[in-house]
């Protein structure tokens, strides 16, 4: 191997380059990423104009499209946190070549996620109702409500993640500072706060590192647990089960894990990162997204053996409806995606084979929307009496703002790409060693 | 010791380390030492017998101040007002419990990043202004002793 330097030099010429001039691809998929965003919040606007009618949701399904839409933006979110915290705990070196697309990643999910209850809303402008605060009675928040437990765990995810994101970015900042040139080394010399790396700084910078990962790690098992609580806490049948925390975390980084693979293969093909990111660094991801897969799995065969082991006449009719009912297609689906296509990750050849991750990330990105939409939709339309049963259809505002929510998503992560380093520079080069 | 101002830089962290670890076994202060590396390297934390860092109580009063304020705000606010719901204590620390506990991991970062910034005199307006950049070498500098 060549002296180190030689590598540290490399490797950040390669990362910095990313950083460079955008080429043609790049502006294109900025202009359709930007342009989804922006139809997606002039259907908004409409809704707002018109009232929720526009939406296809009404009684008996009131939560539909945008809840699913929320909680697939928050499990998003999740494997960014896992990859930073968990792993690093965990001394998992494959993680320095994830961490700062996928701590991006989070932070751009959770604000995505963000705007769903603002949408469902409806009169949005009336969201700090449920911030904590006296109303004109004195009369203070139910905080015994899971929304409002909601308020405080995705807002303190937010603001934890983008700490933690900064962080690591502090001394990487101060490589670009020593790269850059004119205006731009300005900016990122007042963003790197004067860092050096001296003994002085480090000393107590690694032990920030450890901490927050240490905060952080509860935090991937408690924000999905509460997402999963607006729905366990109520006692519809479907949603009123104790697994539902375990599920929707698993099922949280599962999809994570997918999302993380859907934007790190093209990416680091288009930014020519191939040197430093490897197939033997996707295996891992792979693995992460086996397991996971198995939980989610296991955890859809427990929901049918327990509502049928019950012996509970609405769970049984629940569950039978689920699958077999107006929604069947979707569970098929849903289970094809989420549980069988995996298994093809056992096979060592398909998890080294990128193509075939690029394929089965997209597959689990749709399963777990679906699943959400399944649980969600499912449960609302058959609920206990016949008298008020009915199905549930998206409208066509529905599926603009969910598309609009990906143009968002894309459009931010695609900014961050030609802004910041997309590799931890500083972790992999302390790796690398 | 006739060196005064001197600056060795390395591209090998062995034989950076190796070289401190002979200045202060030769007996220079370790004051007048400081390093400049690329990547932590916590050996150097050793040899020039630095003190833990005391960043971890920042840490503790930040987590114990948001679990403290969790439950106190929660408690309050249904004795303020108190009016049942659901049939359920006016006091029901179960779910409280998910407000203190958000509280204390939010309280806790913010504390440890807050005492990260104070710790390592950050952000420091002459190093934004006049940085020294590493250039991926392992940097010994030696202050002056009137420097001090």
């Amino acid at each position: 191997m060549s002296s180190p330097r030689a590598y540290f030099e490399k490797l950040e010429i390669d990362v910095l380059a990313a950083m460079g001039k955008p080429s043609i691809g790049y502006l294109i998929a900025l202009a359709v990423s930007a342009t989804c965003f922006v139809v997606g919040m002039g259907l908004w606007g409409y809704q707002m104009l018109f009232g929720m009618g526009v939406a296809g949701i009404r009684h008996p399904v009131g939560w539909g499209v945008y809840i699913t839409d929320f909680v697939f933006w928050v499990g998003i979110a999740h494997s960014g946190t896992l990859i930073s915290a968990v792993l690093f705990l965990f001394r998992a070196k494959f993680r320095s070549r994830f961490n700062r697309s996928a701590e991006a990643m989070t932070i751009f999910a959770v604000m995505t996620a963000g705007l769903f209850p603002l949408i469902h809303l409806g009169r949005s402008w009336f969201a700090y109702w449920l911030f904590p605060y006296p109303n004109q009675r004195e009369l203070w928040v139910n905080f015994r409500s899971p929304l409002v437990w909601d308020v405080f765990a995705v807002s303190t995810y937010l603001t934890v993640s983008a700490v933690f994101f900064f962080v690591g970015l502090v001394p990487d900042l101060a490589v670009v500072r020593g790269r850059a040139e004119g205006i731009r080394k300005k900016i990122y010399a007042a963003f790197s706060l004067g860092w050096i790396g001296s003994a002085k700084q480090w000393i107590h910078y690694n032990q920030l590192y450890i901490f927050l990962a240490a905060l952080a790690t509860p935090l991937v098992i408690s924000v999905h647990s509460v997402v999963s609580w607006d729905f366990a806490m109520s006692i519809v049948p479907g949603w009123h089960t104790t697994i539902f925390a375990p599920y929707f975390v698993a099922g949280a980084i599962f999809s994570g894990t997918a999302m993380v693979l859907t934007l790190m293969i093209p990416m680091r093909k288009i930014l020519k990162l191939e040197d430093h990111i490897n197939i033997g660094h996707f295996e891992s991801l792979a693995k992460i997204l086996l397991f996971t897969s198995l939980i989610v799995g296991y955890a859809y065969a427990v929901e049918f053996a327990l509502a049928f082991y019950s012996g509970h006449t609405f769970e049984i009719a629940h569950f039978t409806y689920r699958l077999l009912g107006d929604y069947w297609a979707l569970y098929a689906l849903m289970v094809f995606s989420n549980v069988l296509l995996p298994l093809a990750l056992f096979v060592k050849k398909l998890r080294r084979n990128i193509p075939f991750l690029f394929v089965l990330s997209i597959f689990v990105n749709i399963g777990m929307w679906l699943e959400r939409f399944v649980i969600i939709v499912t449960s609302l339309s058959k609920e206990y009496d016949p008298y008020s049963w009915g199905t549930y259809v998206p409208s066509m505002v529905e599926v603009g703002i969910t598309i609009g929510s990906f143009g968002l998503f894309f459009t931010l992560f695609l900014i961050f790409t030609k802004v910041l380093p997309v590799l931890a520079i500083t972790e992999v080069k302390e790796t690398a060693l | 010791m006739s060196d005064t101002n001197r600056r060795w830089e390395f591209e090998d962290e062995h034989e950076f380390l190796e070289k401190l670890k002979e200045l202060v076994d030769q007996g220079t202060p370790t004051e007048r030492l400081d390093v400049i590396t690329p990547i932590p390297v916590p050996a150097t934390e050793e040899i020039l017998k630095m003190k833990r860092s005391p960043l971890r109580f920042f840490t503790l009063a930040g987590a114990l101040t948001g679990l403290s304020l969790g439950f106190a705000f929660t408690i309050f606010t249904v004795m303020d007002w108190p009016i049942i719901t659901g049939g359920k204590p006016l006091v029901s620390l179960p779910p409280f419990l998910i407000i203190a506990f958000a509280l204390t991991i939010l309280l806790g970062s913010l504390a440890s990043f807050a005492g990260f910034l104070i710790l390592g005199k950050m952000p420091s307006i002459s190093k934004i202004q006049n940085p020294i950049e590493h250039e991926n070498m392992f940097i010994i500098m030696l202050e002056d002793e009137a420097a001090q």
